[in-house]
């Protein structure tokens, strides 16, 4: 009797099974790896901080799953973009690297990519999250599934191939017109940060639809379990080829499977049967299976399977995969802290320590300027401006500055721009713009304060606008050799490009017509990240003559001296000082820079 | 008579998909106001004027802010108390959906690969490493990364 009530007291202690709701509530392994997966694609944790994304060799390679390459984060490609790409330069590049590269993720993982590595998955799932009435898959959601062929036959494939062959024009459609994980991470990361202001400037009609697109996106997948990994992602499209005999996925063991259906009727892909196209390897099956007759296997390793019921994994094969498992999550750890640690310390520090040579030019006239301007500010001269804008005390000499060369480049940019802190940021842009109310090019003494030899002589050296631009010499592709301070007394424009940049590619006949019109003017297009060769073979038969053309590299160094964004395209303009009076990432038409350069010009 | 009574659940599930749907629609249209009053100002002939900046979106989103607040401590609250929409783990029979068990029937799925998947899959293999090798030669991996290392404004939405 004792003994029954000791048993009947004991028996509340116990801890109750879990149920199948709880079970699938909690955060499962798969959640997990989606968080690390998101967390070492986007390992260049400091590219948050400081607004410039990882220009690193590892962008050579891309990741399986959907990560947009211009996110701060990113320390790899993105497959899709890369392979928009390299259908754009199909023309003159076979894109053997990028199908390579597709291929070998689809026969090694399939769409398990989709369910366990992808970070757009990962997001998608946690606005799934949100509590509201949800929709379920249907025979609609079914035939809506076939619409991401589409997406991938017209927008990744069609219109890259068509305009980078037929027309000779650069344009990533799915990149341009659709993707919302361009819009998320790359823009909405980028312009969070103030070291990005300027690039507000150049937002227009391309973002407000990429932002509108991507909010109905992200609202469908509130209501619609994961609505864009269905209906439209061109790169689930073309793992879902692979699925078949992909060697990481989800199996059925047929002699166990009495074809009940439980695993289709519960899956909320829109699967006709497990491991087929639509099949993500999430592995939800395995639990609801009642026959135990699923695993999630890589080749002949189980990596999950059934755990409970009649043909339940024994135990001792349990406790294994649960030990080889934490062994795997231990050396993925280890992997993760590796790639952070290297990303944000130990390369910034090689590269510190290898210096390029530009930059080494750079910091020599920097000393001579600051040895000259302490020289006259000893000897009582006003050099107050100077001074403050060094130190980036006084915002007054700011707003002097602007008038002096801004204003005067007729663009109303920058009238509070925090020169002093070097990043551009022009947070009061509009209310000068609006206080003007004019675009008009400024002359007057503020105006010319800047111009003026003696002045310009004394402006601290650096990049952003009433900056005295730092020298550098480059070789123009075999033609000659290029020296900025060989230009003083030229309105000068560098323009930085690249042949991957549609805006780049569209506005250098603009440059072009410029230089032809007023051929005192010199411009020099700096390609970044390319070699002289594949410049040169690009800009064969482009027939713009007139223009100087050079490439940069981090060897050469000539963006990272310049404090030039990754955000092409860049251009700068001088003043005939060699004073920066315009500096911004944006297409220019012709009649802006023709006002940028009548206004350079006014401001001798 | 049919007519019935929403419970507390149903209640707060409909309250914030609302409030989704509301906040959704609030930024799409700041987007688009910002976007037509620079478009009108630029075809005044302003070249230089911006649709976006800081300030002004800034401006544009503050409103919007208690909203979105209120949504995301719904879904911390909802997260927390377990209110779901329960229909959403229940199996799905749809008929027409059903009528595709056959495919199950057939045992199109498979634990094992054949032989003939297995060479299949070797050589996708073979042809993903000769495509990637012959990629390198050719200047593919360059390509991927100038187009990596910089950003191509118009791709992420910038300009």
């Amino acid at each position: 009797m004792d003994n029954t009530m000791n048993q009947e007291k004991k028996a509340p202690e116990k801890k109750a099974p879990e149920t199948q709701r709880e079970k699938l509530q909690r955060p499962g392994t798969r959640r997990l790896v989606q968080l690390y997966a998101a967390l070492l694609y986007n390992a260049n944790l400091k590219g948050f901080i400081d607004g410039h994304i990882y220009s690193g060799n590892l962008k050579s390679v891309c990741v399986p799953g959907f990560n947009c390459y211009s996110c701060p984060g990113a320390v790899a490609s993105c497959p899709l973009g890369s392979l928009q790409n390299a259908l754009t330069a199909a023309g003159h590049t076979a894109p053997w690297y990028v199908l390579g590269i597709l291929t070998l993720f689809g026969v090694m993982l399939g769409r398990t990519i989709c369910g366990w590595i992808c970070p757009l998955g990962l997001i998608q799932e946690l606005l799934h999250k949100i509590p509201t009435p949800k929709i379920r898959k249907s025979h609609i959601t079914r035939k809506l599934s076939y619409l991401k062929y589409v997406f991938l036959a017209v927008f990744v494939i069609a219109i890259p191939l068509i305009y980078g062959i037929g027309k000779g024009m650069i344009l990533p459609g799915f990149c341009k017109y659709i993707c919302p994980a361009g819009t998320l991470e790359g823009a909405v990361g980028l312009l969070q940060n103030p070291a990005n202001a300027t690039s507000f400037y150049q937002l227009g009609e391309v973002f407000t639809r990429k932002w509108v697109i991507m909010l109905v996106i992200g609202l469908a997948c509130v209501f619609c379990y994961r609505s864009f990994c269905r209906f439209i992602c061109p790169l689930g499209a073309i793992y879902g080829f692979f699925n078949r005999f992909a060697l990481a996925g989800v199996k059925v063991n047929p002699d166990r499977c009495n074809s009940c259906g439980l695993c289709v009727m519960n899956c909320k892909m829109d699967i006709r049967h497990v491991g087929d196209r639509e099949c993500i390897s999430c592995g939800k099956c395995i639990d609801t299976c009642a026959q135990g007759a699923i695993s999630l296997k890589c080749g002949k390793i189980t990596l999950k399977g059934p755990e409970t019921g009649k043909n339940a994994d024994p135990e001792p094969v349990i406790q294994k995969r649960k030990k080889i498992g934490r062994i795997a999550w231990g050396i993925a750890i280890a992997v993760l802290v590796f790639a952070v640690c290297w990303f944000n310390l130990i390369e910034p520090a090689i590269e510190n320590a290898n210096e390029p040579a530009a930059a080494a030019v750079a910091t020599e006239q920097a000393a001579g300027t600051e040895q000259a301007t302490g020289a006259e500010q000893s000897a009582g001269t006003d050099q107050a401006a100077n001074t403050d804008q060094a130190t980036g005390t006084d915002q007054a000499t700011d707003a002097e500055q602007s008038a002096g060369t801004d204003q005067a480049a007729g663009e109303n940019q920058a009238a509070n721009t925090d020169q002093a802190t070097g990043e551009n940021q022009a947070a009061n842009t509009d209310q000068a713009a609006d206080e003007t109310g004019s675009s008009e090019p400024k002359t007057g003494p503020e105006a010319k304060e800047s111009g003026t030899p003696a002045a310009a002589a004394n402006l601290p050296v650096g990049s952003e606008i009433g900056n005295l631009l730092p020298d550098f010499s480059t070789d123009l592709l075999g033609e000659g050799d290029f020296k900025l301070s060989d230009h003083r007394g030229q309105v000068v424009i560098l323009n930085f490009w690249g042949t991957t940049c549609a805006p780049c590619i569209a506005e250098l006949p603009d440059f072009e017509k410029l230089k032809v019109a007023y051929p005192d003017v010199e411009i020099l297009a700096i390609h970044a990240r390319a070699g002289a060769k594949k410049a040169k073979a690009f800009l064969e038969d482009k027939g713009w003559d007139h223009l100087d053309f050079a490439t940069d590299s981090k060897e050469k160094g000539i963006m990272k001296l310049l404090n030039v964004s990754e955000a092409l395209p860049s251009t700068i303009v001088l003043n005939p000082q060699g004073v920066v009076t315009y500096h911004a990432q944006a297409p220019l038409s012709y009649e802006k820079l023709e006002a940028l350069f009548k206004a350079a010009l006014a401001d001798n | 008579m049919g007519v019935t009574c929403l419970t507390r659940k149903e209640t707060f599930l409909i309250v914030q998909s609302l409030l989704c749907a509301l906040v959704t629609g609030l930024l799409t249209v700041s987007a688009l106001c910002l976007y037509f009053d620079g478009a009108a100002k630029q075809a005044e002939g302003d070249l230089f004027y911006y649709m976006y900046t800081r300030e002004r979106v800034g401006a544009r989103l503050l409103p919007i802010l208690p909203l979105l607040f209120c949504s995301f401590g719904m879904t911390v609250a909802g997260l927390i108390l377990g209110i779901r929409d329960d229909q959403a783990d229940k199996p799905v029979r749809d008929e027409k959906l059903l009528r595709n068990q056959g495919m199950i029937r057939e045992k199109a799925v498979h634990q094992v690969a054949t032989q003939s998947e297995l060479y299949l899959r070797v050589a996708v293999i073979a042809l993903a490493v000769f495509l990637i090798v012959a990629g390198i030669l050719n200047g593919g991996l360059e390509d991927v990364l100038a187009k990596g290392a910089t950003i191509c404004t118009e791709c992420v939405g910038l300009g």
